[in-house]
C-alpha cells in the first residue's frame, strides 16, 4: 500500500513540459476572496471559450505566493457538483508560475464556451495588524495578494471581490497606472464587498514580463470579530474493536490562538467585566462548540492535569446511515482559562462510538469496512501538522484504503496494546496544513480471521491456567527440611 | 451438658475445618474489596487524580523512574527545584514508593496491559491497603485467634484513621508503611514466637522494605528493642529471642544501609543506638548464659557476672562518649519536638507550621477511630491477662502509640493499627464468650470452684475447636456459627464449665447491642470517608442551588496556564506549601518546596512575601524570579489561603532576619491581625497583602468590598504595585500570578517609572541648578 502512495507522490512530483497552448480564451475571471482568521476561501471563475477544436485541458496558473497558501484546490463546472480532475504541474520555470491542468470531461469545440469554477482554501494568509492588542482591543487583520489573477490565456475581462465579515473595513490600498486596463475607479466598495475592476483586455499574464511590468501587490485591513485559531499538532488515534463493538476515538490537540498576541497582562477583572455586559474581546477564545458524531458515549476532555470539569457534551442518539437530517453530538469545549491571542492550550478529546455507526460487513468482498473521520471539525481553524492513527482489530490481514486525499506521509505499524499477543496492525498518515475542506473519511478494509478473535481469551486463559497449575503444584510440594511429627 | 441453642450433630471435624477455612477466606477478599471500595469515594467524586501536595512530588518521581529507568532515577538531579540550588532527589528521598509503583507498572506493561502510571499511583494507596488488612488479620491471629483476626482486619479495613492516609490519589508513603510496618511486626512475633532465623529475616526484608519506604521506620528501629528489653528486664530472656532479634537486627541494619538517604545513620545516630545497644546486650546475655551453661563454679560466675557487667557498662559509656564527642549524632529536633510539644514553634517553625503536626484534639480520635477508642483498653487489660512475650509487644506498643498520637496528629497513623488490633481481640472475645452455646454446669459449680478459668483454656487443647467456633463469630448470620460449632460440646465436655452465660436472652442482648455498634462503626466511617478524608484539595467541590456538584477547579487551571503560556524556565516564587504542586503540574522551577531542607531559602521566600515592595524586588530579582504565584481565598471564601497563613512566613523570617521582620508589626496595635482598614503598615506594605487585595475591591463595583474568609471589609483604595504586575487570576481569584518587572531600560526605579507613565510629575526636592551665563 505504501507503494502506491510513492508512485502517487512521485507522480505529483515529476516535472511537466506541457504548456498550454493558446487554445482558450478567458471571455471573463472573477475572484472572490472571503476573507477570514486562518482560513480565507477563494472561488475564482473562469468563463471559458475555446478557441480550436478539440481543446479538452485548460490550464490554471498561480503565483508562488498564493501557491504556498493554498492547502486545498478544487475545479468544477459552474453547477455541477462532480469535481474536475485536477493535476498539479508543479513549478514552471519558463513563466515562474505554478500550473494546474484540468481536464475537462469532454473536449470542446471551436468557440464553445464553459464556466469552470476553481476553489481554493489559503491558510495563514491573514496576519494580524498590528500584531499586538490589548485584551480589549478590538482585532485587526490584514491580507494580501496580488493584483491581477494570472492565467496563460487572454482574458478579455476580469475582478476580484474581498468580502469582508463586516461593512467595517479599516482600509485597502489603490492600484494605479491601471490606465491600460480600465478608465474608472480601480477599485470600488459597497457594503463589506471590496471590489477591484473590471480590467479588461489583458494579454496572457502568467510569464515574468507581465507580471514584471504590471503586478502589483494589494492590502485589505479588515476587523475580524472571532479569534483566529490554529491547531499546530493534530493527533488522532482510532482504535477499532470488535471485542467491543467500539470505535475509540482520541485526538490530541494543541490549540494557539494565532491572532494579535497579548499586549501587557492579562486582567481577570477586565475578562469578567466583559463578559458580565457580554462583549468580550473578539480574539478571545472562552469557549467553543464542537460536533461530534451521534451516539457517543464515555467522551472525555482531558488535559495534562487531568479533566477539564467545565465542559458538556450533550449526546444524541445514533441515527440511521442514511438519515437525511445530519445528527451530531454537540461539544460545548471551555478551555480552562480564556485563550487570549499567542495563548496555547493542548487538550486531549476522545470517546467511544458504536462500531456498527461507522463499519459493516461488505458481502460481496468478504471484507470489513470501516469509516474513518481525518478529523474532528474545528470551524475556520487550521491544521499544520496532523497524524492520523488507525489501529485494526489484531489479527487483521488484507489491509485496504481509500482514502479522500493523499497523505504527506504513509506507512503501516504494529501496534501492541490490551493483552494482544502478536500485536495489532495500524496504519499511520501525515498531514500538512488540514482545513475545514479536509474533514472527510478515509475508509478502510480488511478480513478478520475467526482464530484471531480467539486470541486474547485463550492468551488469557492459558495464562490462568499457568497459574493455578503453579499454585496447585506450589501447595503440594513440601519444601521443609524436617518432616513435622 | 446443657446447651443454649441446638447444634447439629452428625458433621465431620474435617468439614468444619474446611468450612471455616473458606469461610475465612471469603470473609478476607470481602474485606479486601470493602477497603479498596470504601476508599474510591475521591475517585468516584471527582476523578483519578494525586491528591493534596506530597503525592505530587512522588507522582513526578514516579514518572521519572517509569519513563527513563531506575538507574536515571537513582541519579536524577532536579535542577527546578529549589532554584537555583536544585535537589539532588535520587538521594533525597524514600525511593520505597516510586520503586513499588515502577515495579507494578513494568510488570502491567511487560503482559501487555498499558496501564496508565497515574492511574497506578492512584489505585496504589487502595490496593495496599487490602494487603494491610491481611497483615493485621496475621497479627492478630498469632495473639489471639483467627476470628479476632478477622474482626481486626475488617477494622483495619474501614477506619478512618487509616483511611485518612491511604484513600485513592493520596500517594504517599504511608500508603504502604503502614502494611510494611504490621507485616514485620507479624514476622517479628511468629520470629519471637518460634525461635525462627528465617522469619527473623522476613522481618529484616520488610524492615528493610519499610525503610527505602518511609521515615517512620524509626518506630520499628525501636520498638522491637524496646521489646526485646523489657522481656529480657522480666527475665523472659530465650534462645528464640536471641535468634530473632539477631537475624532481624543483623540482615534488616545491614540491608538498610543500602538506602541512600538513610547511609550510615543506623551507626551514627542516636535514634538507632537502641537497637544497636540491645543487639549489644543479647550478645552479652547469650555469652554469658554460654558460659554459664560450662561452668559449675559459683566464684567463676560470679567473675564473669561481674565481668559481663562492667563490658555492658563500658559498651554503654563508649555510646554516651561517641554522642558527645559527635561522631553519633545528637537527637534531631524533630526527635525533641516529640518529648516537648512546644519545642517546634520555639526552635523549628516550618515543623510547627505544618497542621498535621500539631497536638491532636480529643475528638478526633472519635473521629478517627469510634467505638474501637473504647474498647482498645479492653483489649490491652485481654494481653495482661495473657502476658505472653507476644502480648507484651502490644501492650507496649498500645502505650507508646498512644502517647505519640496525643502529640501530633499526624501519628494518629500509628495507633490505628493497634487500636483495631486489641479492639478485635476484645470484641472477640466478648462475642466468644455469649456466642459459645455451652451453659455453665450449674450443680458443678460448687465442685468445680478450683477449675481453670474461661481464659487459661485458651491453651489447652480445646483451642483449636474454640477457634473455629469464633472464626463463625466474625460471620455475621446465626445459622452458619451453628453450623461451624457442630462439634464443640463433643470436644470441649472434660472443660466443663463453672462460669459462663445462661439463658438465650442475654446472649442476644448482648450480641444484638455489639452488632448494632459494629453497624454504627460502619456507617460512622463511611460518613468520615466520604466527607472528610476523599477531597483531592487540588479540585474543591461545591454545592450549586440545585443539589448538583459545582467543582472549583483554580489551581489547575492556573498551573495549567502556567504551563502551557510561560517560558518552560521561568521560575516561579510561591511559599513552600505549592512547590510540588507547581512543579508537577506547572512543570517549572521553584523556589522553595515541600521538602523543607533548607530554612534559610524559605525563609528568603518568606521575606520577600512580608517586606514590601522596595525591599522584595532586589531578593525577587537576584533570585531569578519571573512570576510569583499566591492563594488568596477572599472571593470565595477558601480559608486555607496564604493570607491565613502570612503569620508563619513573616515567623519564619524573622528567624532569620531578626532585625528586619518583626512579627508584632504585622498586629494592630490592639493585638488583631487584620486586612481591613485598622491593618498595621507594615501589612499593608508587605508583597503577600498587595498581591492578595490588589484591585479586588474594583470587583465589587463601587459597593464595599468584603474577604469572606475573614470577614474584613477591604478598604475601597486599593493597593497598588510597581515592581511587579498582575499577570494572571484564576476564574474564583483563589491563584494570583504575578510578573515580577524587568529593570527598567532608562535605569529609574521601577516606582518613578510608572509615576511616569501615569503622567506625575516628579516633585524635585532641589531647585535646579541655574545655568550660569558664559562671560
Amino acid at each position: 500500500m505504501s507503494q502506491r502512495w510513492t508512485l502517487l507522490l512521485l507522480g505529483l512530483l515529476a516535472p511537466s513540459f506541457s504548456f498550454a497552448s493558446q487554445s482558450f480564451e478567458n471571455t471573463a475571471i472573477v475572484r472572490t476572496v472571503e476573507l477570514g482568521g486562518s482560513l480565507v476561501h477563494v472561488t475564482t471563475t473562469y468563463a471559458v471559450k475555446a478557441l480550436e477544436a478539440g481543446s479538452s485541458v485548460y490550464t490554471i496558473a498561480l503565483e508562488q505566493q498564493q501557491k504556498e497558501r493554498t492547502s486545498w484546490a478544487e475545479a468544477k463546472i459552474k453547477g455541477q457538483s462532480n469535481a474536475l480532475e485536477l493535476q498539479d504541474l508543479g513549478y514552471d520555470e519558463e513563466s515562474n508560475t505554478y500550473l494546474y491542468d484540468v481536464h475537462l470531461p469532454k473536449a470542446l469545440g471551436t468557440d464553445a464556451s464553459i464556466n469552470l469554477v476553481f476553489e481554493t482554501v489559503e491558510t495563514h494568509a491573514t496576519y494580524a495588524w498590528p500584531p499586538t492588542a490589548r485584551q480589549e482591543d478590538e482585532q485587526k487583520l490584514k491580507y494580501n495578494t496580488s493584483l491581477f489573477i494570472i492565467s496563460p490565456y487572454h482574458t478579455a475581462v476580469q475582478r476580484t471581490k474581498f468580502k469582508a465579515p463586516s461593512n467595517r473595513v479599516v482600509a485597502w490600498s489603490t492600484p494605479e497606472n491601471l490606465d491600460a486596463f480600465t478608465l474608472e475607479n480601480p477599485v470600488t466598495k459597497s457594503g463589506a464587498t471590496i471590489t477591484y475592476g473590471p480590467y479588461s483586455n489583458i494579454s496572457p499574464s502568467a510569464n515574468a514580463a507581465f507580471i514584471g511590468a504590471y503586478q502589483s501587490t494589494i492590502g485589505i485591513h479588515y476587523f475580524y470579530d472571532y479569534p483566529v485559531l490554529a491547531i499546530s499538532e493534530y493527533k488522532r488515534a482510532a482504535e477499532i474493536s470488535h471485542w467491543g463493538a467500539n470505535l475509540n476515538i482520541e485526538d490530541e490537540i494543541h490549540l494557539r490562538n494565532a491572532g494579535p498576541k497579548l499586549k501587557g497582562q492579562f486582567s481577570r477583572l477586565a475578562h469578567q467585566t466583559q463578559s458580565f455586559y457580554q462583549k468580550s474581546s473578539p480574539h478571545v477564545l472562552s469557549s467553543m462548540n464542537l460536533h461530534l458524531p451521534a451516539g457517543i458515549s464515555n467522551a472525555y476532555f482531558l488535559d495534562l492535569n487531568g479533566n477539564v470539569s467545565t465542559s458538556h457534551l450533550r449526546s444524541t442518539p445514533s441515527v440511521a446511515r442514511n438519515a437525511k437530517a445530519p445528527h451530531y453530538s454537540l461539544f460545548e469545549m471551555k478551555p480552562r482559562y480564556p485563550i487570549m491571542g499567542g495563548w496555547n492550550y493542548s487538550f486531549t478529546l476522545g470517546w467511544d462510538s458504536p462500531l456498527a455507526d461507522s463499519g459493516s460487513w461488505d458481502a460481496k468482498a468478504q471484507k470489513y469496512v470501516v469509516a474513518v473521520p481525518v478529523m474532528t471539525l474545528f470551524p475556520s481553524t487550521v491544521i499544520d501538522n496532523a497524524e492520523l492513527k488507525i489501529v485494526l482489530p489484531e489479527g487483521a490481514t488484507d489491509v485496504d484504503v481509500i482514502t479522500p486525499f493523499p497523505a504527506s506521509v504513509a506507512a503501516i505499524s504494529n501496534h501492541v496494546t490490551y493483552l494482544d499477543t502478536t500485536g495489532r496492525p495500524t496504519l499511520n498518515f501525515y498531514y500538512k496544513t488540514l482545513t475545514d475542506k479536509h474533514n472527510q473519511v478515509v475508509y478502510v478494509t480488511y478480513k478478520v480471521p475467526f482464530s484471531a478473535h480467539l486470541k486474547k481469551p485463550l492468551a488469557v486463559a492459558t495464562a490462568f491456567m499457568g497459574l493455578f497449575t503453579l499454585a496447585l503444584a506450589g501447595r503440594r510440594v513440601n519444601l521443609s527440611l524436617h518432616r513435622k511429627l | 451438658m446443657p446447651v443454649a441453642y441446638p447444634l447439629p450433630k452428625d458433621l465431620s471435624p474435617a468439614t468444619v475445618a474446611n468450612t471455616a477455612s473458606l469461610l475465612r477466606i471469603v470473609a478476607l477478599a470481602l474485606i479486601s474489596g470493602a477497603a479498596i471500595a470504601s476508599r474510591l469515594f475521591a475517585v468516584v467524586n471527582f476523578e483519578s487524580i494525586i491528591h493534596e501536595f506530597d503525592p505530587w512530588f512522588n507522582y513526578r518521581a514516579t514518572k521519572v523512574l517509569a519513563e527513563k529507568g531506575f538507574y536515571e532515577f537513582w541519579n536524577w538531579f532536579d535542577p527546578t527545584a529549589w532554584y537555583p540550588l536544585g535537589r539532588v532527589v535520587g538521594g533525597t528521598i524514600y525511593p520505597g514508593l516510586m520503586a513499588t509503583s515502577g515495579v507494578i507498572y513494568s510488570f502491567l506493561h511487560a503482559i501487555n496491559l498499558p496501564v496508565d502510571i497515574r492511574n497506578i499511583c492512584v489505585m496504589l494507596a487502595p490496593g495496599f491497603s487490602a494487603l494491610t488488612a491481611w497483615a493485621t488479620y496475621m497479627f492478630t491471629k498469632e495473639l489471639k485467634d483467627e476470628s479476632a483476626g478477622l474482626l481486626a482486619a475488617a477494622f483495619m479495613g474501614i477506619v478512618p484513621g487509616y483511611i485518612s492516609r491511604s484513600v485513592a490519589g493520596s500517594y504517599d508513603n504511608e500508603a504502604i508503611a503502614i502494611f510494611l510496618l504490621m507485616f514485620t511486626f507479624y514476622a517479628w512475633i511468629k520470629a519471637l514466637k518460634q525461635g525462627s532465623a528465617f522469619f527473623g529475616t522476613v522481618a529484616a526484608v520488610f524492615y528493610f522494605y519499610m525503610v527505602a519506604a518511609w521515615g517512620g521506620y524509626a518506630f520499628i528501629t525501636n520498638m522491637i528493642p524496646l521489646h526485646s528489653l523489657v522481656l529480657i528486664l522480666m527475665g523472659r530472656y530465650t534462645n528464640r529471642l536471641y535468634v530473632a532479634y539477631s537475624s532481624w537486627y543483623a540482615i534488616g541494619t545491614l540491608s538498610s544501609m543500602q538506602v541512600p538517604f538513610v547511609g550510615f545513620q543506623p551507626v551514627s545516630t542516636s535514634e538507632h543506638m537502641g537497637a544497636l545497644g540491645v543487639f549489644g546486650l543479647l550478645q552479652i546475655i547469650a555469652f554469658s548464659q554460654l558460659i554459664h551453661s560450662h561452668l559449675p563454679s559459683k566464684q567463676f560466675k560470679t567473675v564473669v557476672l561481674g565481668s559481663v557487667i562492667s563490658i555492658g557498662l563500658l559498651g554503654t559509656a563508649a555510646i554516651v562518649t561517641l554522642t558527645v564527642r559527635g561522631s553519633i549524632a545528637p537527637w534531631t529536633g524533630r526527635f525533641y519536638s516529640m518529648w516537648d510539644t512546644g519545642y517546634a514553634k520555639k526552635y523549628i517553625p516550618i515543623i510547627a507550621s505544618v497542621s498535621e503536626h500539631q497536638p491532636t484534639a480529643w475528638p478526633s480520635f472519635f473521629m478517627d477511630l469510634q467505638f474501637l477508642i473504647f474498647l482498645f483498653p479492653a483489649g490491652v487489660v485481654y494481653c495482661f491477662k495473657q502476658l505472653r512475650d507476644e502480648h507484651l509487644f502490644v501492650i507496649i506498643y498500645a502505650v507508646v502509640a498512644s502517647y505519640f498520637a496525643g502529640v501530633m496528629v499526624r501519628l494518629m497513623l500509628t495507633l490505628t493499627p493497634i487500636v483495631c488490633v486489641t479492639a478485635a481481640v476484645a470484641l472477640s472475645e466478648l462475642l466468644d464468650t455469649y456466642i459459645d452455646p455451652q451453659e455453665p454446669d450449674a450443680s458443678a459449680e460448687v465442685a468445680d470452684v478450683a477449675a481453670p478459668s474461661d481464659n487459661a483454656s485458651a491453651a489447652t487443647p480445646s483451642k483449636k475447636v474454640k477457634k473455629a467456633a469464633a472464626a463463625a463469630s466474625a460471620a455475621p448470620s446465626n445459622p452458619i456459627s451453628d453450623l461451624v460449632n457442630a462439634n464443640a460440646p463433643a470436644k470441649t465436655k472434660k472443660a466443663s464449665k463453672s462460669r459462663g452465660i445462661f439463658g438465650l436472652d442475654t446472649r442476644i442482648a448482648v450480641i444484638f447491642n455489639t452488632t448494632m455498634m459494629l453497624l454504627f462503626f460502619v456507617a460512622h466511617c463511611t460518613w468520615v470517608t466520604s466527607s472528610a478524608y476523599s477531597s483531592p484539595s487540588v479540585v474543591l467541590a461545591s454545592t450549586n442551588p440545585d443539589g448538583s456538584q459545582h467543582i472549583i477547579d483554580d489551581f489547575r487551571e492556573a498551573y495549567y496556564w502556567l504551563r502551557q503560556n510561560t517560558a518552560e524556565d521561568a521560575v516561579v516564587m510561591s511559599w513552600w506549601d505549592y512547590g510540588y504542586q507547581i512543579a508537577g503540574m506547572a512543570d517549572r522551577p521553584t523556589l522553595v518546596d515541600n521538602n523543607t531542607w533548607n530554612n534559610t531559602h524559605i525563609a528568603t521566600v518568606g521575606k520577600a512575601m512580608s517586606s514590601s515592595e522596595e525591599v522584595a524586588y532586589p531578593i525577587l530579582r537576584k533570585h531569578d524570579v519571573d512570576y510569583i504565584l499566591i492563594i488568596f481565598g477572599g472571593l470565595i471564601g477558601y480559608s486555607g489561603d496564604d493570607i491565613n497563613k502570612f503569620l508563619w512566613m513573616v515567623r519564619i523570617a524573622q528567624g532569620v532576619w531578626p532585625d528586619e521582620i518583626q512579627e508584632p508589626n504585622y498586629f494592630t496595635p490592639q493585638g488583631d491581625y487584620r486586612i481591613d482598614d485598622q491593618a498595621s503598615q507594615a501589612m499593608k506594605d508587605s508583597l503577600m497583602y498587595k498581591m492578595s487585595y490588589y484591585r479586588f475591591s474594583d470587583l465589587f463595583g463601587g459597593q464595599q468590598a468584603t474577604d469572606r474568609v475573614r470577614n474584613q471589609a477591604v478598604p475601597k483604595v486599593g493597593p497598588t504595585l510597581d515592581y511587579i504586575e498582575e499577570a494572571y487570576t484564576s476564574e474564583n481569584w483563589i491563584v494570583r500570578i504575578y510578573a515580577v518587572k524587568k529593570e527598567d531600560p532608562l535605569g529609574r526605579d521601577l516606582k518613578s517609572a510608572n509615576a511616569f507613565a501615569e503622567g506625575k510629575k516628579r516633585k524635585r526636592t532641589k531647585p535646579m541648578t541655574r545655568r550660569r551665563a558664559i562671560i
